[in-house]
């Protein structure tokens, strides 16, 4: 298979948007000790859609955001948030890899692609199964069940990723 | 004292132990009558592989067994689609021969060495254990009544739409696909109701092994992604749902694509889109709902609409983008033809020749279901009166199921667990209220609950002394009428089923049977007579050229390769043959050497009135050629001015000179007396002349003239074209026109 | 009477048996190897011989009764036959009887084919006489050996509702490495239509379905005359190139189960046009003689019971079974009719009580007494080019040794193997035999197996079933005891 530029390819496209809002997200909080001015700053892009009268209101939402995360989330979570983020960091230049050269071969970018999504998406379920505040919604799953089965999860993906990198 | 003892005996049927011991026994019965429901054509006739598919499936599992796992991943099959081959172990799907595979090394390793064809013919009706036991399972999670999943289990082990594809023989896919479908939908609610990875990571797996197995696995990647999207538009967005079903799509898709025949089908096709597209939603949604519990409300609702609705609107300019520049596959032409019922048979003949993939008629709908239809929606119905989130996918699926069983017949098999768990609660619910025998309590009394005599004994006791006569549903006359009623129902249900297994759905198709005159069974078995008489008699590469459906049976039976197979991967290689089969001698011929074909097989039941012969599929294959080489064959040709399709002498001169028609009535005439030859299948007294065969010889027919083999000529050995060449052999006498009359020349010296 | 016949012959000829079938792998051939420069000594003479050729069934056998004379100096016991290596590899089934001598159990003449040049064309049957001839004494031998595949078919191809007819060659004096004073030739056939046979001098003279050549004055050593016969044969040429059968033997279920393995021919002439069903249905009808193979009839031991016919794509159901108080007969059709050069492999089985062919002896071993070969019985005869019996004994069965009365000339190797099916852990005791070139005259030969089986074997089976599955239940319960819990319940109801 000739390996294709520029093929974008529409997992990766479906994913863009979802990995940048979520990177805006978890840039903003992990910015947040040094500055909050990056997350004004991808705050920013979002707004530059709607033009700048609302630039105060969106600032706002954005540095509420910010406080509100840097006070209430207890160390654990917040190290859970640093991992998701440099998941989406490294799935991100995978990505961009693709798009410059080529997606040849395309199981092996599939594979660590969904590496960092899958891993992803199992690290904000820990997150969501051990925040205090969910506690309710989950009356079968103790944290420490919810951690046993992340990595038992997180074992399986990773064994089908080995599998299918070929 | 009586009282007493029978207080004891009350008891004893109401402890936990003995619920579980009674459910555990009765599950067992269950599982021995779905197994022995399915047994009929191995008393009848034999331990033997039924119908055309299976035959390959059966096949492939012997070589997995002889040659090991990376060999049959690898396997190359040059015995198939000849010329071309067919890279098998990257075009089927394997979950099957490996299940298969994996029991039969298990049990020799318990020193038990079952032969292999036993385990592939047995193991439908064992999985179908399984599939009861997992309705079983299914439905507890629905209701708390423990005898809906009872129900359910005994309705999903007999119910005929099930077994028409997993009777003992049946080795085909949906012998455990049909399994792994209800137990992943288990696992699915119950990874949603305890919103736990673990479940979730479970029904990615058991997805997976889905995968492995048929291609119906797209039933459940649309479903799921559906479930959620409902759930979603029902305000009904929780964190459960978000755990569930991003583990199960990140784990689950990524253990479809290790089966090569999927591939990278999950980011490239329009059926899995939704499945994508629900992901990137849920993982918004998580997003907005962490974000709602940071601000305030006036401010989320702005952001909410301004960045979630942008999010939103690019993700679907993207999808329809991506689908319009080709680089995401539209719809295949198989899911298509779901929405688009006309489409096939413009477009694709040979999905639409295929009998199992046309419209279902009503009757079937009774005919496979019994008394469960008019259950089914009263069971739904009874979900939307609880609706918690298993209830919405209960009905979700209910609806869907009905639609695609509406359009093809092959697909009532996904409506048939949702029907037995709808009409199974719906029982349950009735049953529990008339079988209680308690009234609810007037002034004083204690009401008892539990098992029904003896308490009946109990309550009557008490019942004297309430002061207001029960009436209504209360009344013992009005439970008894309902209660026997509905035994009657259930009584009859079972009879149906086992009625209609034993004559619709358990016959082999590879041998027919008839009564004799005395009432002993005959036997007709000239498929395997004809089958073994070409693996004995012809050198061990003939190739053999038939219609595509014996392709399977004769690779699988009479071990030599063919031309096409039931997999129709190649059209035109399909309608390569259908031309063959459809032209005159003279056309046909070169095709036939060009693939090196050896020998031809028909399928003829004029003699014994079996209709499912050649000659009446013998359109489709006209049809087919005439898709690709319209300017050849024309269908219209076949047909009498007046629009009839006739084989007599009536038959148009194209049908009269076809292929098919002269291999199928050579020397049939000369079987009876003359002017009498009669083909009984479709009515009609034949020509006295029966058709003559230049460029091939007859090798072999079967007892009853069911299977035909012709053997190719070789090229003559003078090299004159065939016709002449027989002509000459038959002698001048009979004169058909082969001689040109040219105009005489005076000679001049 | 069996029993006691029975045991009387294995004592007597264990000591023949064992020594080449003792548990090991023992590989018993039937040819031994001399010097090349081997050339027979003219020790004997041929008084008077009288040879007959018998072409009735499929197979040709020959039978040579022979006066001898020792004209050497000294006692001799060897007396040589001379066949090519061509018939020495389809010669089987010889058996050589002194029929003058009328005692009941007369010691036998041991026959073995040797060869002394794999090159050479010629190879030899030596018989050693059961004590050696003094000079000037005399003796009688009849000598009876079959020859397989002896046919071929002239013409080679005919059409369906033909008459089939064969040929066969050989020569008018019978092969002998002496000289013959005094000699005759007899060759019988199936029916008096013989319209070519090969004449020399005024011989032969015919005699309904007989010919006669001879008799003959002196011939020296090594004379041949080329004789060729045509003769009507429309019967099916019935080949097995290979049975493979398997008695089983079961103490437990008290069961013995045959299973035969066929790999059939037909070797008579091709069809010349390919097969008409249309034809054949008509000639069935008046059902006329035909050479095409229609069926088989096996007739079974009493007591025979589920009877099965399966080929390698199933159950064959054209087959049936008759079994009362006097014969349990098993009629079998194939799947399609059989003609010149067609093959057809077949797998038929049943199933009998185990008192009928095993006894406990007075010591404590048992004795198995099967017939050796027990295919169809058909009026044409069956020639098997390869056999393989596989006596199957229960799980521990020790010290098995076997003695048939089967020629051992035609006995090619034998050896005792485990083997492994349901439920075994070391294995049944598997006692193969392989044997070439017999027919079915040698239907009512026995095979007679004696092994010990100790009580521990026994009861091995029941006992390991046992305790495997109450490991099952234990280490169940082991594993339900063990708590996967990361707090104890306890604390969880808080």
């Amino acid at each position: 298979m000739a390996p294709k530029h520029r093929n974008v390819t529409p997992a990766a496209q479906q994913q863009q948007p979802v990995a940048t809002s979520s990177s805006n997200v978890a840039a903003a909080p992990v910015a947040a000790a040094p500055s909050s001015s990056s997350g004004s700053v991808s705050g920013g892009s979002s707004s530059s859609k709607m033009g700048s009268k609302q630039q105060n209101s969106w600032d706002q939402v954005v540095v509420n955001i910010a406080n509100y995360y840097s006070k209430n989330t207890p160390q654990r979570t917040k190290l859970l948030d640093a991992f998701m983020a440099f998941l989406v960091a490294v799935g991100a230049l995978q990505f961009l890899y693709c798009v410059l050269a080529g997606n040849y071969p395309f199981n092996a970018f599939l594979s660590g692609f969904s590496a960092t999504v899958g891993q992803f998406v199992l690290t904000a379920s820990l997150r969501i199964q051990t925040a205090e505040a969910n506690k309710s919604d989950f009356p079968s799953v103790s944290p420490e069940r919810a951690f046993a089965d992340y990595v038992v999860c997180s074992l399986i993906l990773h064994f089908f990723c080995v599998n299918f990198i070929n | 004292m009586s009282a007493n003892s029978l207080q004891t005996l009350a008891n004893a049927g109401k402890g936990e132990s003995t619920r579980t011991l009674l459910r555990v026994i009765i599950l067992f019965l269950i599982a021995g009558a779905s197994i022995s429901s399915r047994l009929f054509s191995v008393i009848r006739f034999e331990s033997i592989i039924h119908e055309f598919d299976p035959w390959f499936n059966f096949r492939a599992t012997k070589y997995l067994v002889a040659n090991g796992f990376y060999k049959f991943w690898d396997w190359f099959d040059d015995r198939t689609w000849h010329p071309l081959g067919r890279v098998t172990g990257g075009t089927l799907y394997p979950g099957l021969m490996v299940t298969s595979g994996a029991i039969y090394h298990a049990l020799r390793a318990l020193t038990i060495p079952v032969d292999i064809r036993n385990i592939c013919v047995m193991l439908a009706p064992a999985f179908s254990g399984l599939t009861a036991y997992a309705a079983y399972l299914l439905t507890n999670e629905m209701t708390p009544s423990s005898s809906a999943g009872l129900l359910a289990a005994a309705f999903m082990g007999i119910a005929p739409g099930y077994i028409s594809r997993s009777v003992a023989g049946s080795y085909d896919n949906e012998a455990i696909a049909i399994f792994l479908l209800v137990f992943t939908f288990y696992l699915w609610i119950k990874a949603l109701k305890q919103g736990s990875m673990l479940w979730g990571a479970l029904c990615a797996l058991f997805y997976g092994y889905m995968v492995a197995s048929w291609g119906g696995y797209a039933f459940i990647t649309c479903l799921l992604p559906l479930h959620a999207f409902v759930l979603i538009c029902m305000g009904r967005y929780s964190t459960r749902l978000y755990v569930a079903y991003t583990t199960w799509y990140a784990l689950g898709t990524l253990a479809s694509m290790q089966i090569p025949f999927v591939g990278f089908l999950p980011v490239k096709t329009s059926e899995h889109m939704p499945a994508l597209g629900i992901f990137g939603f849920l993982q918004l949604l998580a997003f907005l709902d962490y974000v709602r519990s940071a601000i305030p409300s006036r401010q989320y609702q702005t952001f909410l609409w301004l960045f979630a609705g942008g999010t939103f609107g690019i993700g679907l300019l993207a999808l329809v983008v991506a689908t319009s520049a080709g680089v995401i596959a539209p719809w295949s032409g198989r899911f298509y033809s779901l929405w688009d019922t006309g489409y096939a048979k413009i477009h694709i003949p040979i999905i639409a020749s295929v009998s199992e993939h046309q419209p279902t008629a009503w009757p079937a709908f009774f005919f496979d279901l019994n008394f469960l239809i008019f259950l089914f929606p009263a069971g739904v119905y009874l979900c939307f009166q609880e609706l918690a989130d298993e209830h919405v996918f209960i009905v979700v699926y209910a609806v869907f199921g009905s639609y695609f069983a509406g359009v093809m017949v092959r697909l009532m098999l996904t409506l048939t667990p949702v029907v037995c768990v709808a009409a199974a609660i719906a029982v349950a619910s009735v049953l529990d209220t008339y079988l209680k025998a308690d009234s609810p309590a007037p002034e004083g009394h204690q009401s008892e609950e539990g098992s029904d005599a003896t308490t009946k004994k109990a309550a009557k006791s008490t019942l004297k002394s309430t002061s207001k006569p029960v009436v209504g549903i209360y009344s013992y006359l009005s439970k008894g009428i309902v209660v026997g009623a509905f035994t009657i129902y259930l009584l009859m249900f079972v009879r149906h089923c086992t009625w209609v297994t034993s004559n619709a759905y358990s016959s082999p198709s590879v041998v027919l049977a008839s009564r004799l005159a005395d009432g002993s069974q005959h036997i007709i078995d000239d498929y395997r007579e004809a089958y073994q008489w070409l693996r004995q008699n012809t050198k061990e590469d003939a190739k053999i050229m038939s219609w595509w459906d014996y392709g399977y049976q004769i690779g699988g039976m009479a071990d030599r390769p063919t031309l096409v197979d039931n997999n129709t991967w190649n059209n035109t290689h399909i309608a390569t043959v259908g031309k063959a089969m459809s032209s005159r001698e003279e056309v046909s011929y070169p095709i036939m050497r060009q693939h090196e074909v050896d020998y031809v097989l028909v399928v003829f039941g004029g003699l014994l009135g079996y209709s499912g012969d050649d000659i009446n599929k013998f359109l489709w294959m006209v049809r087919i050629a005439e898709g690709i080489w319209p300017d050849e064959v024309k269908e219209r040709e076949f047909f009498t001015p007046r629009g009839e399709y006739r084989v007599d002498e009536g038959a148009t001169e194209t049908m009269k000179n076809s292929l098919m028609y002269k291999m199928s009535y050579y020397n049939y005439n000369t079987l009876f007396p003359p002017g009498q030859a009669q083909d009984r299948v479709r009515g009609v007294r034949l020509p006295d002349v029966g058709p003559t065969l230049n460029v091939l010889d007859e090798a072999f027919t079967s007892e009853n003239w069911i299977i035909r083999i012709y053997k190719v000529k070789d090229l003559d050995n003078f090299g004159r074209d065939h016709a002449s060449a027989a002509a000459f052999d038959r002698g001048i006498k009979k004169k058909k026109g082969t001689k040109k009359r040219v105009a005489r020349q005076l000679r001049i010296e | 009477m069996k029993a006691s016949a029975v045991f009387s012959a294995a004592l007597s000829l264990f000591t023949l048996a064992s020594a080449a079938s003792s548990a090991g792998s023992d590989k018993g051939t039937s040819k031994i190897k001399l010097p090349s420069t081997f050339k027979p000594p003219q020790a004997f003479k041929n008084v008077n011989l009288v040879h007959v050729v018998s072409v009735e069934k499929n197979y040709v056998k020959e039978n040579i009764n022979v006066l001898i004379e020792n004209i050497d100096k000294a006692a001799q016991d060897e007396y040589y036959i001379p066949f090519t290596a061509d018939q020495a590899s389809r010669l089987g089934g010889v058996e050589v009887k002194d029929r003058n001598r009328k005692e009941a159990n007369p010691p036998p003449f041991s026959a073995e084919v040797v060869e002394y040049d794999p090159t050479s064309n010629t190879q030899y049957l030596r018989i050693k006489l059961p004590a050696p001839l003094k000079t000037g004494g005399q003796q009688t031998l009849g000598i009876t050996f079959y020859l397989l595949k002896a046919y071929s078919p002239l013409p080679a191809s005919i059409k369906q509702d033909d008459a089939q007819f064969l040929t066969y060659t050989f020569s008018a004096y019978a092969p002998s490495v002496y000289t013959t004073t005094k000699q005759k030739t007899e060759v019988k056939f199936p029916s008096a239509n013989i319209p070519d046979y090969t004449k020399i001098q005024d011989f032969p003279t015919k005699q309904g379905s007989k010919l006669t050549y001879g008799p003959f004055d002196e011939k020296p050593a090594g004379a041949y005359e080329p004789i060729t016969v045509r003769f009507e044969f429309t019967k099916p040429v019935i080949h097995v190139a290979r049975l493979e059968r398997d008695v089983e033997v079961s103490h437990w279920g008290g069961n013995v189960a045959f299973e035969e393995r066929y790999t059939l021919f037909h070797r008579g002439a091709n069809l010349s046009s390919l097969f008409n069903r249309v034809k054949w249905a008509q000639a069935q009808y008046y059902n006329p003689n035909t050479y095409a193979l229609k069926e088989m009839k096996f007739p079974l031991r009493v007591g025979s019971t589920e009877p099965y016919y399966t080929d390698v794509i199933g159950n064959v159901s054209t087959s049936r079974f008759r079994s009362n108080q006097r014969e349990a007969l098993l009629e079998i059709k194939p799947r399609y009719p059989l003609f010149g050069g067609w093959k057809y492999p077949f797998t038929i089985g049943w199933n009998s009580d185990a008192k009928n062919f095993v006894r406990k002896l007075a010591g404590g071993g048992y004795v198995l007494n099967v017939p050796f070969l027990e295919g169809p019985k058909q009026p044409e005869g069956v020639e098997y080019e390869e056999v393989q019996i596989r006596v199957i004994l229960p799980e521990g069965a020790e010290n098995v040794k076997f003695y048939t009365s089967v020629p051992s000339s035609s006995i090619t190797s034998t050896e005792v193997t485990a083997h492994k099916t349901f439920l075994d852990t070391l294995g049944r005791s598997a006692l193969t035999i392989k044997a070439r070139n017999l027919v079915d005259d040698f239907r009512d030969r026995e095979l007679v197996v004696s092994y010990d089986l100790p009580l521990s074997a026994t009861l091995r089976k029941p006992l390991i079933i046992f305790s495997s599955i109450l490991a099952v239940f234990v280490s169940a319960w082991l594993i339900g005891n063990v708590e996967l819990k990361f707090t104890s319940s306890a604390i969880e109801k808080k």
